[in-house]
């Protein structure tokens, strides 16, 4: 059989490279932004779009979908034509696919900053992005499948195994977390309320972190290390072990983002013990990968793209070892809510995401554009300054984490709260949030430094867009050997690849989720618990606008040193008719459940006008355009309308007379607001919140009155 | 010893035995494929991406 002379296509690779370190830069200057506003929050520069409930999601969304988004798909489009000595199955697709993909970004770059959020971490995006994702998605799948149909090799290495299971997670995760009722062109309200709303968003959110940010690096590890290295994979066996463990394990982790909170105490445990599970394949991967440095470590010392690749698996190893520790129900009590989780976050996204990344631009763009790098002292000065960053972001953040998580629940010797003002603790910490931008900033420089140096890497070369290659067709007719058996069938199998894999995925999914979904035991109703009226449905919209629900939870514990704080521990019944739940899972500010009544209408004027009248010190950012804008009324008939559709029980008809209860409530607010001196008129999106803020948490207290009224 | 796991599981906790039992089958499953699997394809399989291109007849195993 004669070999077969084809092309491999690297100019797809080299846009999604080029796009890679765009929006890196973009979403990382974002994050130094938002950084910078946690201890200036002038520095949102004084208007509503550039404010951190709105751009802390772009920056999230940049860095996650765009940054590592591009990522992947530069690692798989230049591994898997290798892979399978085939060019990729259409050219056409690879264009649809780079460039839905970048007008996506776009739409997002837009609209999060507009406040249009679904207010779902991760997820942010509204119902028509959502519908684009997919069909980009679609197109990515039809793509690689298609080339994998047409592949000159028989078997599929491991690295074609992970880029298959993301395929198929990321597709189940998207679609099931995208269930939403739209009400206007950019709106829409999820499903899902309260407990089963979190569970499902924490399914996604943690399985986002394993089959966007983990799998396809994980396949990416497993081609380029070996390449990198110029030595075989340490153990194959182990890649396979790790591979299945893994998937299979990863999908029942999510609910350890949602520990003491009213998720039904059985998911929770599932939760950490899967948790606890996952550190095995996780090092095992980790392990693979180090060891097949083996016999080659000497090469570390002067290769800068294997230094990148060495601290990169350390960071994974690190944050794949503090993932279940932080999953254990005694650690997670003082860790969840502080900047400890945003230490964890950043030693794998910075670590692992990003210096992985770096590592494969730095050893790919030279080889597609037939020339060396430019500058190796540019890179190495890359890899130093990106390494210190890291470590001068993780540090502070890790000590601003122990240090508020531990204020938090320190009690006097009389039994008091030593510090039962949240503002204390919050000060307290401010230097590490100050050292925390310092390491950002460095870690940025490094990645401007990177780009420089790719980009007269560039210049100096030119692409070689078409690669030849060569290889021997596949035999039309497989003939079947005696030593065909268990994995080796289905590696050669991409459909039953896939289909195991999805199943896999779908035994931990429909365990986790059903029950919760079904059994109406799981979510015990309150008879007290009403649905919102409609000015604070309104109200509740401008918040999730605001993106107030990334700085305060939703959610009070059931310790001593959070009801003592803020009230009566929260209910899974009184988010029955949260469409979507806003229980958060950072507290940059005080929770707010119990909200409700605590302080007078004029206090949270005041305090939204200017935080810092009413709590000097304070780092919320000044929300006075919600003073000046005009509440939209049009929207409330849609509203309450797609509400009931969801089962909350509004009157037949309410709809329509929703517009008139909600101008005498907030005919009440202002009146009442007048007595304090206060003129604002009552069709001011500022009364909406005011409404809102003081609903929360206050059906259970009017249920304690009646009952004591008894 | 089944007898007293059964009887002292209450409520949901079935969930969680049922998991773990269906992870440990499923972890055995792989382990049996692992253990029977070949070397010398082990060893073509994590060659793989030292082989960009041409591949020699010699090499391939199908």
């Amino acid at each position: 059989m004669q070999p077969e002379k084809f092309y491999y296509d690297n100019k797809i690779v080299r846009n999604f490279g080029i796009a890679t370190i765009v929006w890196g830069i973009i979403g990382m200057t974002v994050g130094l932004l938002v950084a910078i506003q946690l201890y200036k929050p002038g520095a949102n520069l004084g208007n509503q779009y550039t404010t951190f409930g709105r751009i802390r999601p772009l920056h999230t969304n940049a860095v996650i979908f765009a940054f590592v988004g591009n990522a992947i798909f530069m690692g798989v489009y230049y591994s898997l034509q290798r892979l399978l000595k085939a060019r990729m199955f259409s050219d056409v697709l690879s264009k649809i696919h780079f460039w839905g993909w970048q007008l996506i970004i776009v739409s997002a770059v837009i609209t999060l900053p507009l406040g249009f959020t679904t207010s779902h971490e991760y997820a942010e995006l509204e119902w028509p992005i959502d519908i684009a994702i997919t069909l980009i998605w679609v197109v990515f799948g039809v793509n690689m499948f298609g080339t994998i149909f047409k592949r000159r090799e028989r078997h599929l290495y491991v690295a074609i195994w992970f880029y298959i299971a993301t395929f198929v997670t990321i597709a189940v995760l998207h679609i099931v977390n995208s269930f939403e009722l739209p009400i206007s062109g950019l709106k829409s309200y999820y499903l899902f309320a309260g407990v089963q709303d979190a569970l499902v968003q924490w399914w996604y959110g943690h399985n986002a972190v394993a089959f966007f940010l983990t799998t396809p690096y994980l396949g990416m590890m497993y081609y380029f290390l070996p390449k990198m290295a110029n030595r075989p994979v340490y153990s194959y066996k182990l890649s396979i072990l790790h591979f299945w463990a893994l998937i299979f394990i990863y999908i029942w982790a999510g609910p350890h983002h949602l520990l003491y909170t009213t998720l039904p105490s059985w998911a929770q445990s599932l939760g950490v013990v899967f948790s606890i599970m996952l550190i095995a394949p996780s090092w095992g991967g980790m392990i693979n990968g180090l060891l097949t440095l083996r016999g080659a470590w000497d090469k570390v010392r002067d290769d800068v793209v294997l230094k990148f690749m060495v601290v990169g698996l350390t960071a994974y190893g690190m944050a794949t070892f503090e993932g279940p520790m932080l999953s254990l129900k005694q650690v997670n009590a003082i860790g969840h809510f502080t900047d400890w989780i945003v230490a964890h976050v950043h030693v794998g996204a910075l670590g692992w995401n990003g210096f992985l990344t770096f590592a494969v631009l730095y050893w790919l763009i030279p080889r597609i554009y037939k020339t060396n790098l430019y500058s190796k002292k540019m890179a190495a000065f890359h890899f130093w300054i990106g390494t210190l960053g890291i470590l001068f972001y993780a540090i502070p953040m890790y000590w601003a984490g122990f240090t508020q998580g531990l204020m938090l629940k320190e009690f006097t010797a009389e039994g008091m709260l030593k510090y039962p003002s949240f503002l204390e603790t919050t000060m307290r910490i401010l230097p590490m949030h100050v050292m925390r931008s310092v390491g950002g900033g460095l870690y940025l420089v490094g990645v401007i430094v990177m780009a420089y140096n790719l980009a007269k890497t560039m210049l100096q070369g030119s692409l070689v867009s078409n690669e030849a290659a060569e290889a021997l067709p596949l035999e039309p007719v497989y003939v079947k050997q005696n030593t065909d058996i268990w994995h080796k069938v289905i590696e050669r199998k991409p459909i039953r690849l896939m289909v195991l894999s999805l199943l896999v995925i779908l035994i931990g999914t429909f365990i986790e989720l059903m029950p919760t979904m079904t059994i109406s035991s799981n979510v015990p109703t309150i008879a007290s618990v009403k649905p919102y009226t409609p000015l604070e449905l309104q109200g509740r919209d401008i918040y999730i606008r605001e993106g107030c629900v990334n700085c305060h939870s939703q959610t009070v514990r059931p310790f001593r040193s959070e009801t003592e704080r803020y009230g009566d521990y929260s209910k899974a019944g009184e988010f029955v008719y949260d469409h979507p739940f806003l229980w958060g899972s950072k507290r940059t500010g005080p929770d707010l459940h119990r909200e409700g009544g605590k302080y007078g209408n004029a206090w949270h004027y005041n305090h939204l006008m200017d935080p810092r009248l009413m709590s000097p010190g304070s780092i919320m950012p000044n929300y006075d355009w919600l003073i000046s804008q005009e509440l939209d009324t049009t929207t409330t008939a849609a509203k309450i309308d797609a509400m009931r559709k969801l089962g909350v029980p509004y009157a037949a008809g309410y709809a329509q007379k929703a517009n008139g209860d909600l101008d005498k409530q907030a005919q009440g607010i202002a009146e009442n607001l007048s007595k304090d001196h206060i003129k604002v008129k009552p069709n001011k999106e500022i009364v909406a919140i005011i409404a809102y803020l003081q609903r929360l948490g206050t059906d259970i207290k009017a249920n304690k009155t009646a009952n004591n009224n008894q | 010893m089944f007898k007293q796991f059964t009887e002292n599981i209450s409520g949901n906790q079935v969930y969680l035995i049922t998991s773990l039992a269906i992870f440990l089958l499923f972890f055995i499953v792989v382990s049996i494929m692992l253990i029977r699997s070949r070397k010398d394809h082990n060893d073509y399989m994590s060659d793989m991406p030292l082989h960009d291109s041409f591949v020699k007849p010699d090499t391939t195993l199908s």
